[in-house]
């Protein structure tokens, strides 16, 4: 850090909580510890890491007419649907930016370089009805371009007002900065992903058809979701405007199932395995179990993580599924059905059926949500790793009891698969 | 070579018992009937079937196995009325089964029965046995449901009883020996199964039917019944859950 950036520090404060963009909790501990001392119990402190990212491109945003290169990326936002926010997400700088919306590069960077980049996003907002987009004019238009264009895109937003307001940070979305509403937009020339917009010009295509097919073709889950949440895929009557918060579930949920169709009648696996992983202070294990299909995801979070912020205990949660799959929602979240999706492209790649359950510990280092995403990518790279192979359930328990913290038998007590294996008998050992 | 002629109702009555446990079967066909065997993807529950022709209108059958998806059968049963005839029939040069509905004709592809081996038998002695309706047993599970996923099944030599305990709720249906059909019971006998799979069974069992419980202790529960006018008999099987603490 130079100097001059240091001998800044109180006019860059001074104006970011003005905005109100730091905001700290009446009577919290952190005005005693100002980011020094970890009072909080974090590893770092969440605020100074806003702080930052905020500062380096602070002065770059602070205009009311921004141009950059859109990696592309868009949001959709869910307050008041179906009259629902959408439009651009900008960075202040020219170049390839495609990384900075493709969370399938995102794997092995750490939090600070994350939020670094997804922070130096803005977000232009245009208020339009999800359902009757097809009049909502040049920006709507212009969004949908940016949302189905395969390369990076020379974005020109004229705003309102200058961009302000807090970083937007979600256990679902990826992170992204300030905001601001549009007063005009331009985008170059999109070069639309051939296989996207086939599907996009099919109106006689269903949707999940579409997102199934475009998967098959090799296209990024990412590129997906972008075009799913622009109403580019369906029945033409059906087209909307989708939340980019349901579209991320609405995608791994649609995909995850199709792999099913297939997955659920291949030949079981004939082995236990054990895939671990660790990235961003998470610990993961990843059982397969010589058995039909069924799945679980259990998180642990430690006081002082992202989402057990003021707990003194570990809190776990935990869904699951038998062969027939849910049908109520997963309370647990989206990353649950972005872990399912990670989980069955593994059966079909090895043409096997296997149980899966999946052990998370989110350690006090993961200290902001970045979304689901890093669920997925995180499951996927664990499964490209070498297993840990064992002949029974108990060398298998072993193994992850000596990776995790938490002992075997609350992991169990948290687990309905477990606890249903364990308990129940078998037509086969009467046999 | 298989050709036959069943009532609507009848096939929706062999399919819906079969296709609590399996999606696909395979159907052992001969001269007499046909008869299946199958487990449940989990191995947690088996289903042995025998179905003499008399079920049929019209039967002919060399000895031959069949692999059928279900479901494409309940599409074909969904154009149907009650009373309806459909006619099956193998077409061997195409590997394919042909129903007939009115003027529908229906071809589906045979399933691949390579694979789809008879699973073995567990030969079981249980001491227990208890004959009851369906009716009855309905109304046990509609008490279970709401309360737990698992159900305790208890005969003793004085009555029948379902039971099943919540975090903080439990639910009994207690039958004594003069509401049971009969009750062969020489010592109290106890086994707990997972609910999904019992009631799923018992909601096939057709209304107003015998059902005789066969039951022993932390040991598998054995239901049969009637199917197809009495032409027909099922013998299901499920495996208990064993806590253990």
């Amino acid at each position: 850090m130079s100097n001059s950036y240091q001998g800044n520090f109180d006019v860059h404060f001074g104006a970011l909580r003005a905005e109100g963009a730091l905001q700290v909790p009446k009577g919290s501990a952190c005005v005693l510890c100002k980011g020094s001392r970890n009072l909080c119990g974090k590893d770092r402190c969440p605020l100074m890491v806003k702080f930052y990212s905020r500062s380096k491109t602070r002065r770059m945003i602070d205009t009311l007419d921004l141009a950059g290169m859109s990696p592309p990326g868009i949001f959709v936002g869910r307050y008041g649907y179906p009259k629902v926010e959408i439009g651009p997400l900008v960075p202040p700088i020219m170049g390839d930016t495609a990384m900075m919306d493709t969370p399938e590069l995102w794997v092995g960077k750490s939090i600070e370089e994350i939020v670094d980049f997804r922070f130096s996003l803005v977000r232009g907002k245009h208020r339009i009805d999800a359902f009757n987009f097809e009049k909502g004019g040049r920006i709507v238009d212009l969004t949908r371009d940016l949302a189905l264009s395969n390369n990076p895109l020379e974005v020109e937003a004229k705003f309102l007002k200058k961009p302000s307001g807090r970083m937007i940070l979600d256990d679902e979305v990826q992170p992204f900065g300030p905001s601001a509403w549009l007063r005009d937009l331009s985008v170059g020339n999109p070069k639309y992903d051939q296989h996207v917009e086939k599907a996009y010009y099919d109106k006689d295509l269903k949707a999940t058809q579409a997102v199934r097919e475009l998967y098959r073709d090799g296209v990024m889950i990412s590129k997906i979701q972008k075009a799913f949440s622009v109403g580019a895929f369906g029945i033409g009557k059906n087209r909307r405007f989708v939340p980019t918060r349901w579209t991320i579930t609405a995608v791994d949920d649609i995909l995850g199932k199709g792999l099913l169709k297939d997955t659920r009648y291949n030949p079981l696996l004939d082995e236990w395995r054990v895939y671990d992983w660790y990235q961003l202070d998470n610990r993961w294990s990843i059982l397969l179990m010589p058995t039909s299909w069924r799945y679980e995801l259990i998180e642990a979070w430690y006081p002082n993580t992202a989402w057990n912020p003021m707990g003194r205990e570990v809190e776990i949660l935990s869904d699951h599924e038998f062969f027939k799959g849910r049908k109520e929602y997963a309370p647990i979240g989206g990353c649950y059905y972005a872990a399912r999706l990670a989980i069955n492209e593994l059966l079909m790649k090895e043409g096997k059926q296997a149980g899966a359950i999946i052990f998370r510990e989110a350690h006090p280092g993961y200290i902001m949500p970045v979304g689901v995403w890093n669920v997925r990518e995180n499951v996927r790279a664990a499964l490209m790793t070498e297993p840990h192979r064992f002949e029974t359930l108990q060398q298998a328990l072993a193994h992850i009891s000596g990776r995790m913290e938490i002992p075997m038998e609350t992991w169990i007590a948290h687990s309905g698969i477990l606890r249903d294996f364990l308990s129940q008998r078998r037509i086969d050992d009467y046999v | 070579m298989f050709h036959a002629k069943i009532k609507s109702e009848v096939l929706k009555g062999i399919v819906d018992v079969v296709s609590t446990l399996v999606d696909e079967a395979k159907f052992n066909m001969n001269a007499d009937g046909f008869d299946l065997k199958a487990v449940d993807p989990a191995h947690v529950a088996m289903i042995e079937m025998n179905v003499e022709k008399g079920a049929f209108e019209e039967f002919t059958a060399d000895e031959t196995e069949l692999g059928i998806d279900l479901d494409k059968i309940k599409e074909v049963l969904r154009l149907a009325r009650s009373g309806d005839i459909i006619e099956m029939k193998q077409d061997e040069e195409k590997n394919r089964l042909v129903l007939n509905v009115g003027n529908i004709t229906r071809r589906m592809n045979l399933v691949d029965i390579t694979g789809m081996s008879d699973p073995r038998v567990p030969n079981l002695s249980l001491p227990a046995m208890v004959e009851v309706t369906s009716d009855e047993l309905q109304k046990g599970i509609r008490a279970a449901e709401s309360v737990s996923d698992h159900i305790a099944l208890t005969a003793t030599p004085e009555d029948f009883e379902m039971y099943s305990e919540g975090d903080t709720d439990s639910a009994t249906l207690r039958l004594p020996k003069e509401l049971l059909l009969s009750l062969e019971c020489e010592e109290q006998v106890k086994s707990l199964f997972p609910l999904d799979y019992f009631s799923n069974m018992v909601r096939s069992i057709p209304a107003g039917s015998a059902v005789s419980i066969n039951l022993g202790s932390d040991y598998p529960v054995k239901l049969e019944f009637e199917i197809a006018d009495k032409k027909g008999s099922v013998r299901y099987l499920l495996a208990p859950r064993i806590e253990s603490d």
